[in-house]
């Protein structure tokens, strides 16, 4: 492989991973947003999301199906992954999160906390299900296959640059769902309640807005982000597993604050630039030290831009 | 605010006895060992809750200077280094270097609000961890630094056998960390990160130089995460390996001290014994018990007690908070508000 | 003050606990209690739960009983909940509640060789003999392969009460380099998970492929909790090597590495050493990305070539708990029958007898093969096997070494 060859291989696994972050990331985000809450749970929710996408590609048996009903399979697989974590994710502001929405922050973060630790315990009990693609639920806390229904060949044909389906199903699924995030939020009125939750709850309650059910959707459509990211995730790493979530959750997080809180196309660019960084350093530098230098940059940018890439920097209200 | 020494006596008077109780018990219960690890914990949350609590920076990634403070400890005393300064000075010169490595994180990033802040100590936690793993040829990497010297006063010593020697020990460490916290909360430097906490800019206005209040709370619970590291390090006699400081141990911290109660002592020691209790006596013996009961056919996930302690841990964080969302036991202060 | 029902829910647990611990105390005075130690929660569970099958299985084939004496068996788990792997404090606590019960005569652990260093210390001091089923880090017992200090700061006693029925790392890893260049490698490229153990074997393998003159043409570290590795595979293909040495674990991710390998268009070779020589090894990495470019060392003889005892025990674990058992399983399984075959000939029925016992085993007729404890607390047996992966199942191809 040429020098330049290798460079551009690694900015398309840098891309295609960082889109699966943004995605994650955009959940975060808009809990974030609109509560002020780093949700912990986010990353088991989507953990959980996986396992639900790979107990349906078991129950139905996908593996087996022709190839272009396997596609189907994957918009069945994203559609109930996505509305399981939007659930989920609601529930666990209606159960946890809600009856503190008078108590401190902290109070609100432990309680997510809880969460996480809730969630990732339901996730080992489920790699335990005697399914097949479980492995029969014999070693619940291993690693899970998840097949390949995408097939693995190289689009470019016999370039020395691989770009496989997976990295085209990436960009399929989370571009389209970028888009239509923005629009909900920036052009219809369910986006501009949840504005207006997020800049002060109180006056949006005295306008009428109802604010509990407003953060409950945005909870909903945070934990489906989550979902259809799980999907993907799954989808491009073809393994699962119950301690998935604490990784995913991580960068996500990192990626959100990188790219400004709260903000949207922050969280995306936070995702891509995160990406690159772990594909640039992993081939230029050192494996071991990505980690090291994803957060010394994280801690760089924060020192000079304190609101991340794109956050607003509104001062604090007096 | 005057001091009323009663609930923290208590507190310190039972654990003080509570090794002659277990003496006296028909079968011997063995829970002051584990107890000892609820000290160390209260010590770490001791120090998180100076600059959460009082100073309200909420910070995650304490356990990255325990860490700093479990290794200065050991290449410092360990007898594969040069230096062999001694336990009583090796575990003084924690403070100093987790007091810098506080500084030196501290320094250009405390302007950042609340979560920014946040994100910056949890990526300085796991920058601290793989740089442990990655120079191994100063940290031994994930080999861990052994044998850590154990304290000896005035001809005695003690060997890990000594197991009420520890206890005592550590309870005794644990209340001078608790009368120089205590000390420092009714100083002028104490009413300074209450006032910071309660209001940024007024206090700036009051002429508080709020940089350096903030600098000093931070570099203040990192010196007290660094000892209680040093201390850790030297029970078990090595520092095991990197990641036995990792986000976990920063988040069971936080933990603690909002369970227990933030911004209040005798809550981080009524949340440091709920929390470990439950994780390291209640969770452990209740698994042996039901193990031996026969319990734990290992053929289904669900029927092995182990399997359920994640769930029951974030069980009793969610309901913690919701029960009780300023804590076990509140700091008077906040009461007086309410 | 408002009520705390978190102390009252604590209160009522506990005074449960202390009546069934009160109703257990009426036993029999002839009791002899094994307690093993190894990582219960978390993700090394898949690994630890195939080890105390393989005890339990033990104990069960003399129906808990050896000249009169009961066997009792405690499972101890030396991991946390909020750690999700194992905790010193709790490696700790555990050694030390076996010290403290009167009726403990053994201790089976460690599975980490970084836990290890903290029973020991403790274990030896008590006289309580401890065989580890898993633990492969040299320095534990050999002088001259760990640090200066090594063993002997193991051994406060100065007595050695330690003792491995596996092959260690330093064996392991140079069986493999040679296997390497006998498959034809002339260029590797070596992984490591930077723990212990696969950083350990990572580091001979990469000392014995020099002086075997196979050309190392990269040496790195991974993170185990990464997604992928994708841009990784990218600089590995970018230096052509013929075979992919990964040290470490099916929980380091050993799986996706191989998942990526293919991914991204690396055709050579693939090894790994025994960390990942267990099926979820193969279902994490999906067995059509391991077929036939997959080699796995492995210290002892998989459970398909034993012959005798070796093929009795794996009727008796399938009967017993369905499903093949791992190569844990075994490892398990041997060590509390090292322990059991100890009670029935030590000479006194105390700590001290059954450590010299064990101590004396020789020539040990087990599912491992034949094999002595030596000197160091060693075994003997250095009886590499190695395998490959059809179909979606382990293949023996041949014993390594000899």
């Amino acid at each position: 492989m040429q020098d330049y060859e290798v460079f551009l291989q690694q900015l398309i696994t840098g891309l295609s991973n960082g889109m699966i972050i943004a995605l994650v990331a955009l959940g975060y985000t808009m809990v974030y947003g609109i509560i002020e809450l780093i949700n912990f749970a986010h990353g088991d929710v989507f953990m959980l999301g996986a396992f639900l996408a790979l107990t349906l590609l078991g129950a139905l048996g996908m593996e087996a199906w022709p190839s272009h009903w396997q596609l189907a399979g994957v918009a069945i697989m994203l559609l109930a992954s996505a509305g399981f974590c939007g659930c989920l994710n609601w529930s666990l502001d209606r159960v946890a999160y809600r009856p503190l929405r008078r108590a401190s922050k902290l109070s609100l973060l432990v309680s997510a906390i809880g969460c996480s630790f809730i969630c990732t315990n339901l996730g080992l009990f489920w790699g335990g299900m005697p399914m097949e693609v479980f492995a029969g639920g014999v070693a619940a806390a291993a690693p899970k296959d998840f097949p390949q229904l995408i097939p693995q060949f190289n689009i470019l044909g016999e370039s020395a640059i691989r770009i496989v389906p997976a990295d085209v199903a990436v960009l399929v699924v989370t571009v389209p769902l970028m888009i239509a995030l923005v629009y909900l939020v920036k052009r219809t009125r369910l986006g501009r309640a949840m504005r207006a939750v997020a800049q002060d709850a109180t006056a949006a309650a005295l306008m009428g807005i109802p604010v509990d059910r407003v953060i409950g959707i945005t909870f909903f459509i945070g934990g489906a982000l989550g979902g259809f990211a799980s999907v993907v995730y799954a989808l491009y790493n073809n393994t699962i597993g119950f301690q998935m979530g604490y990784r995913a959750g991580m960068d996500a997080f990192t990626a959100a604050v990188l790219g400004g809180i709260g903000s949207l196309p922050g969280a995306v660019l936070g995702g891509l630039t995160i990406g690159c960084v772990r594909a640039m350093s992993d081939q230029y530098v050192e494996t071991r030290w990505t980690n090291t230098i994803v957060f010394g940059i994280l801690i760089l940018i924060l020192i000079f831009r304190p609101s991340g890439l794109l956050g607003s920097t509104r001062r604090e209200k007096v | 605010m005057r001091w009323r020494p009663g609930p923290i006596v208590c507190i310190l008077g039972i654990a003080a006895v509570l090794p002659l109780i277990e003496l006296f018990l028909p079968q011997p219960a063995h829970v002051s060992e584990a107890v000892r690890g609820v000290f160390l914990y209260a010590i770490l949350a001791l120090g998180l809750n100076v600059v959460t609590g009082y100073a309200g920076l909420l910070n995650l990634g304490i356990a990255a200077f325990m860490a700093i403070g479990a290794y200065a400890f050991a290449i410092l005393t360990c007898e594969i280094y040069p230096f062999q300064i001694g336990f009583w000075p090796g575990l003084l010169l924690t403070l100093p270097v987790g007091a810098l490595a506080g500084f030196l994180l501290g320094a250009p990033t405390l302007r950042l609000r609340g979560d920014y802040l946040a994100i910056v100590t949890l990526g300085f936690g796991e920058i601290v961890q793989d740089v442990l793993k990655n120079l191994d040829v100063v940290t031994k990497g994930t080999q861990g630094i052994n044998p850590v010297p154990a304290p000896s006063l005035g001809g005695t010593m003690w060997t890990a056998e000594d197991e009420y020697k520890w206890y005592y020990l550590l309870l005794a460490l644990l209340i001078v960390v608790i009368l120089a916290i205590r000390n420092l909360e009714r100083s002028r430097l104490g009413r300074a990160w209450f006032s910071i906490r309660e209001d940024e800019l007024a206090s700036r206005s009051m002429g508080i130089r709020v940089e350096r209040i903030k600098m000093l709370a931070f570099s203040a619970a990192a010196a007290i995460a660094a000892f209680a590291g040093g201390l850790s390090t030297s029970v078990l006699s090595s520092t095991g390996e990197p990641s036995n400081y990792d986000f976990q141990v920063s988040i069971l911290a936080l933990c603690i001290v909002i369970v227990g109660g933030i911004g209040s002592i005798v809550g981080v020691l009524v949340g440091a014994l709920v929390m470990i209790g439950l994780n390291s006596i209640v969770l452990v013996k209740a698994t042996a018990v039901l193990e031996t009961m026969g319990i734990g056919g290992q053929s289904n996930v669900l029927l092995s007690p182990n399997n359920w302690k994640y769930l029951i841990f974030g069980l009793a964080l969610v309901l913690a908070v919701r029960l009780k969302p300023h804590g076990l036991v509140p700091p008077r202060i906040e009461r007086r508000a309410t | 003050m408002k009520k705390q029902p978190l102390f009252a829910l604590a209160l009522v647990f506990t005074s449960a606990m202390t009546a069934v611990t009160l109703a257990q105390s009426t036993e029999t005075k002839g009791t002899l209690t094994i307690i093993s130690s190894l990582p219960r929660t978390g993700s090394a569970n898949a690994q630890t739960t195939t080890i105390v099958n393989g005890i339990k299985l033990a104990i069960a084939e003399v129906n808990g009983q050896v000249d009169g004496w009961t066997i009792a068996y405690q499972d101890l788990d030396d991991a946390s909940p909020q750690r999700g792997n194992w905790d010193g404090a709790l490696e700790a606590q555990n050694a030390n509640a076996a010290t403290k019960d009167p009726s403990c005569v053994a201790y089976i652990g460690t599975f980490n060789s970084g836990a290890a260093k903290m029973a020991m210390p403790i274990l030896n001091r008590a006289g309580i003999v401890m065989v580890s089923p898993a633990n492969t880090y040299p320095g534990l017992t050999k002088p001259g392969k760990g640090e200066p200090n090594e063993p002997m700061v193991y051994r406060p006693s100065g007595k050695i009460n330690y003792f491995r029925i596996v092959p260690t790392d330093d064996l392991q890893g140079v069986q493999a380099a040679d296997w390497a260049k006998q498959l034809g490698a002339k260029k590797v490229f070596i992984l490591h998970d930077r723990e212990l153990y696969g950083k350990g074997i990572a580091d001979v393998f990469q000392a014995h492929a020099k002086t075997i003159s196979v050309e190392v043409v990269g040496f790195e570290g991974t993170d185990s909790k990464a997604a992928n590795y994708r841009s990784l595979v990218t600089k590995i293909k970018a230096v052509s090597p013929d075979l992919v040495y990964f040290g470490g674990t099916t929980q380091t991710n050993a799986g996706q590495i191989a998942k990526d390998l293919r991914t991204g268009g690396y055709e050579g070779m693939y090894m790994v050493p025994d960390g990942c020589f267990e099926q979820a090894f193969i279902e994490a990495a999906g067995d059509s990305n391991l077929n036939d470019k997959t080699y796995i060392t492995f210290g002892g003889l998989p459970a398909d070539q034993l012959l005798g005892r070796g093929a009795n025990f794996r009727e008796a674990y399938r009967a017993k708990y369905g499903g093949d058992p791992e190569a844990y399983a075994a490892y398990g399984y041997e060590a509390a029958r090292v322990v059991l075959q100890a009670i029935a000939n030590a000479k006194t029925m105390d700590r001290a007898g059954i450590l010299a016992a064990v101590a004396a085993t020789r020539d040990f007729d087990g599912v491992l093969g034949k094999w002595s404890f030596d000197a160091n607390g060693d075994t003997s047996s250095q009886v590499l096997s190695g395998q490959t992966v059809t179909n979606g199942k382990f293949a023996f191809v041949k014993v390594l070494g000899g």
